[in-house]
């Protein structure tokens, strides 16, 4: 029996999952804020309760994620390429490309079925291919982020937005509104721009089927449907994405605590 | 008078004394932090570092002893003639006596001094050295009594009409096609007014002799340097970074001490060899850089984070006009008369180069040859594809190489950097994940 | 009796003392860039004296068909031709470089005017290119005015010797001046000389007279002798025997025939120009092929381009499929 625990140390939040073999048995998020190693204990403490399991149980714990230095109590890290890969394949065995959409950047890699980081590609450059684009756009619209998603379906086609940058793209929004554009267009041609830029990012890897996507933007119904849309392809999405990284950083963790029994 | 109009069109504004003192001294100061830091950073990596080592961290200071030698040699009459690029004629220079020195800028901070005067798109090493010229901050750029620029690229053509306002600058035309018989015609041509040049300069002519024993010594150095780079081929008995310092302060050490302490250290080498003490562990993930140099000190930002990441890389082998490149092709003379030398020296710098400046209607494969070799001899696991941004060569020819490389089975990522020091986290995520990538294929 | 094994050990004491030659310059030789130009010097040297040695002295058995003089040259030409004929088939134009005396004389001129430090001229490309063709026109030239003038001969023995005319070793022809000499000494020395006699050979071969050819002789030495110091190997560019030689690796149907050649390894090469500079008799496609076997026709195999190219394993003589000699790193010239 191998018990390991896996922590994502994302931009905006903590994730936490705890695997007994290789089933999930509990899961935790916390916001990071301005003390993300606090938000990590408090995050783990709280899976574990979940668990009804001690530290002490845990055998072997992984870290992974932009803040991966910050976890003291990490027995070992893994890249978030690597994390994501092996979370693919364990949710879909047929998974060969994943996409993970952050809220600050975006990442695509290339797996096979065991899992094995292959190739990967990262946009870390540009917003306008993040979960923090959501966020901007939902206010220039003045829209709920969480309905940003069931407004963009109703439209039938996506406004045009011009500007290449973000920070453009919201005087865009505002220009459009006052020109008294229906929201749904403007939100669908959101999504639209931000699929365009992941899906870029994606070719440059090459497009192997079974795709999945996840992380937190993975449960925005408006992006995958545009995502859908502009990679001409079938996304599987997992039930809850945004745990992906945990999830695999947990699966590396559980191999490793293996190997040094 | 001309006197009016010249002072307006400089590239380089007129700075307050004030002003330039403080960014000299304090560029100055980080400058020698850094580079005691890499040094600090080499010899934690590498527990049992020889101390045949020492005396490259030494000369690897440009503020320190190499300063003050070149100093000292100026005042006792000896002229210094510094180049930009590799493709200078070193043998000629030090027949007739001079001193040779490379000019690339390798810090980070001036680029920010040269984003005054020109875009940040372009080209960091030239914003680097300019800034290095607007504050006076490189010691031998400021000791040259001429400067060698052969106009390779854009950037470096525009780099030598901006320094032209301060130092004499020779250019030199080498050709975009150099296996034709009519531009190589030409090359020729250059080296032979350089040669020209350099005599009148310095007072001496450039005899039969002293040419002989120029030649002699750089194939000295070749051999040297063949015979360290040979070391890395096996399991790992020097880190990359160390390798990499090595090759690169012969650019502006003296040639013949350099060659003779290479040699000591190849010495000790061999032994480690033989007892079987190596500085990475044999299962280390061995990795090629391929792509823009990457010039000391600033730019070990990079190797330092492959041969620190977790997991560790050991960069075995590079191409790059900055590492192994610099002096590996020999002359190769073949009869021992003044037209044959300079001939087969103007043949040694061109037509054996793997830069992308060139091409060639005959299929232009001389940096992928160069590639594939090192990758069987050198038994690479992954190729880091190092790119600064606004080189447009090197980032044009990656697509061919990943194919290349991808018929190859050996894994390549396309790093793009940038002079900046703000990067390094993002920079560590990518590189980790592709030492993970090589890690699990070694596994397998 | 005692002639018999005084003859035998003369014989193998001079395989011995070859075999030693060859051994003491291969181990003792330091330079790594010399090396194989001083072992072809010495073989060539060994060559042309045993070309002389079966030429002249050698005693040649009965002819049940044909008597005299005319038989013996007739004889020796054909041996000579049939060696070099087949070696070429084997080996490519091994004989040109390694077995031929005139290639020897030229290699000799070549190095006094290394000594005077006379500075060489190198055709530029075009005119290179352009005599390339014109060789093969030259070659034409001498078979067809040989088949037209012997055929005006009623003797057909002589019709085959003349049309062996280009063929014949040329050293034939250059030993005419001297032969009187060589006869009063081979005389003195007790040996028996079949000699050449070239009155009678220019009276079987030829349509004109001896002396007119014997001058024309003559200054086509003269002025190759006087090009070999502004050009290299100028004959060896030029040579009938050679040009007929090197259609074996000029067009495909034969150019897989010789099991020895030059082989490239394509990523090693660094097209660093080395081979193309060296090459005494200019050849380009060592350097212009990519890999494989890159033999010119024009290569008269001196391996100057192997013993210079810088880079280990790049070029290499390949002999039936193996590997026999790769270029060497010559900066590591052996340590004491």
């Amino acid at each position: 029996m191998v018990i390991s625990a896996g922590i994502d140390m994302g931009v905006q939040r903590v994730k936490v999952a705890i695997l007994k073999d290789n089933q999930t048995i509990a899961q935790s998020q916390q916001f990071s804020g301005f003390e993300p190693t606090k938000a990590a204990e408090q995050a783990f403490e709280d899976a574990l309760n979940k668990a009804k399991l001690s530290r002490e149980d845990i055998q072997h714990v992984t870290a992974t994620g932009a803040g991966v230095d910050m976890v003291p109590f990490a027995d070992s890290t893994v890249s978030m390429m690597g994390a994501d890969a092996k979370a693919g394949a364990y949710f879909f065995p047929s998974a060969r490309t994943v996409i993970d959409v952050g809220a600050e950047d975006a990442r695509a890699v290339k797996c096979d079925e065991n899992g094995i980081l292959q190739d990967f590609v990262v946009n870390a450059r540009c917003a306008a291919g993040a979960g923090t684009f959501i966020e901007a756009m939902a206010r220039a619209l003045e829209v709920q982020m969480e309905d940003m998603g069931s407004l963009s379906l109703k439209a039938e086609r996506a406004s045009s937005i011009n500007a290449s940058c973000v920070i453009f793209a919201e005087s865009d929004v505002v220009s459009l509104i006052h020109r008294e554009e229906p929201k749904s267009e403007i939100a669908r041609a959101i999504f639209d721009a931000m699929a365009e830029r992941v899906s870029s990012m994606v070719r440059r890897l090459g497009l192997n089927a079974d795709v999945v996507l996840v992380g937190g933007v993975a449960k925005d119904v408006g992006f995958v449907d545009s995502l859908k849309r502009i990679l001409g392809i079938d996304i599987l999405i997992p039930e809850e994405p945004i745990y992906a990284g945990a999830v695999g950083a947990a699966l590396v963790a559980a191999k490793r605590a293996r190997r040094r029994q | 008078m001309a006197s009016e109009i010249e002072k307006g069109t400089k590239y380089i504004p007129e700075m307050a004394q004030s002003e330039i003192d403080e960014l000299k001294g304090s560029i100055k100061a980080a400058s020698i932090k850094v580079i005691e830091d890499n040094i600090e950073r080499m010899k934690k990596s590498w527990k049992n570092r020889p101390k045949a080592m020492e005396y490259f961290d030494e000369i690897s200071n440009f503020f320190g002893r190499r300063e003050k030698e070149i100093q000292e040699q100026k005042k006792a009459g000896k002229k210094v003639i510094g180049y930009s690029c590799i493709f200078a004629p070193i043998e000629l220079i030090l027949a007739a006596g001079a001193i040779p020195v490379r000019i690339g800028s390798g810090w980070y901070d001036t680029a920010k001094l040269g984003d005054r005067i020109m875009p940040v798109e372009i080209c960091p090493i030239i914003r680097s050295t300019v800034g290095a010229k607007m504050v006076s901050l490189s010691p031998y750029l400021e000791l040259s009594d001429a400067v060698v620029i052969p106009l390779t690229c854009d950037g470096r053509t525009k780099l030598s009409e901006i320094l032209s306002d301060y130092k004499t600058i020779w250019l030199m035309n080498p050709p975009r096609v150099k296996d034709d018989p009519h531009t190589l015609g030409m090359w020729k041509e250059e080296i032979q007014v350089i040669k020209e040049k350099i005599e009148k300069l310095t007072g001496n002519k450039i005899t039969r002799k002293n040419l002989k024993e120029a030649i002699e010594t750089m194939q000295n150095a070749t051999k040297a340097f063949r015979r360290l780079q040979d070391l890395r081929k096996g399991a790992p008995v020097i880190n990359g970074r160390d390798a990499m310092l090595v090759n690169q302060t012969s650019l502006w050490d003296d040639i013949g001490r350099w060659t003779q302490k290479v040699n000591e250290l190849c010495d000790e080498l061999e032994k480690r060899v033989e007892q079987k003490e190596y500085s990475s562990y044999p299962e280390t993930p061995r990795v090629m850089i391929t792509g823009t140099p990457m010039i000391w000190p600033d730019s070990w930002k990079v190797p330092n984070l492959i041969e620190e990441s977790n997991p560790q890389g050991v960069v075995v082998v590079d191409e790059q006009c900055s590492g192994d490149r610099i002096l590996y092709d020999p002359v190769g003379v073949d009869e021992w008369t003044m037209s044959d030398m300079v001939n087969a020296i103007s043949e040694r710098y061109i037509m054996a180069c793997t830069c992308p400046c060139f091409t060639s209607e005959h299929g232009n494969e001389d940096r992928i040859n160069w590639i594939i070799d090192r990758i069987k001899e050198y038994k690479v696991d992954g190729v880091i594809y190092y790119v600064v941004r606004g080189c447009i060569l090197y980032a044009m020819e990656y697509a061919r190489i990943k194919r290349v490389l991808d018929r190859m089975n050996i894994p390549v990522y396309y790093l793009d950097t940038e002079y900046t020091r703000e990067d390094v986290g993002q920079m560590k995520t990518r590189v980790e994940a592709f030492l993970e990538m090589l890690e699990a294929r070694v596994d397998i | 009796m005692w002639e018999l094994i005084s003859l035998v050990l003369l014989w193998v004491i001079a395989a011995g003392a070859v075999l030693a030659g060859t051994l003491a310059i291969w181990i003792w030789s330091r330079n790594l860039t010399r090396k194989m130009s001083l072992l072809r010097v010495f073989v060539q040297v060994i060559a042309t004296i045993a070309l002389f040695v079966v030429l002249l002295f050698i005693p040649l058995p009965w002819n049940p068909i044909l008597t005299g003089l005319t038989y013996s040259i007739a004889l020796r030409l054909t041996i000579v031709f049939v060696l070099i004929a087949v070696s070429t088939l084997v080996l490519g134009r091994f004989f040109c470089g390694w077995l031929c005396p005139y290639a020897l004389y030229m290699d000799l001129l070549s190095r006094l005017r290394k000594a005077l430090k006379i500075k060489y001229w190198n055709l530029p490309e075009r005119l290179n290119n352009a005599l390339d063709a014109l060789r093969y026109v030259l070659l034409a030239g001498i078979i067809v005015s040989a088949l037209v003038l012997g055929v005006l001969h009623p003797d057909v023995w002589r019709f085959v010797i003349m049309l062996m005319g280009p063929f014949k070793p040329l050293i034939i022809v250059f030993l005419t001046p001297i032969e009187p000499l060589v006869n009063q000494l081979g005389g003195t020395l007790g040996f028996e000389m079949w000699g050449t006699s070239f009155h009678d050979l220019s009276g079987t071969i030829h349509y004109f007279n001896g002396e007119l050819l014997i001058l024309i002789t003559w200054l086509v030495f003269f002025a190759f002798t006087a090009l070999s110091f502004m050009v290299r190997l100028s004959w060896c560019r030029f040579c009938p025997v050679g040009i007929t030689l090197s259609i074996v690796n000029r067009f495909r149907a034969f150019k897989w025939l010789p099991i020895m050649h030059i082989d490239k390894v394509e990523e090693k090469c660094t097209k660093c120009g080395i081979c193309k500079r060296v090459c005494p008799v200019q050849v380009t496609e060592v350097y212009d092929e990519k890999r494989g076997n890159v033999t010119a026709s024009k290569c008269i195999h001196c391996f100057r381009c192997v013993e210079m190219c810088p880079y280990e394993g790049c070029l290499n003589i390949k002999f039936a499929g193996k590997k026999i000699y790769k270029s060497k790193n010559w900066l590591k010239q052996e340590e004491e």
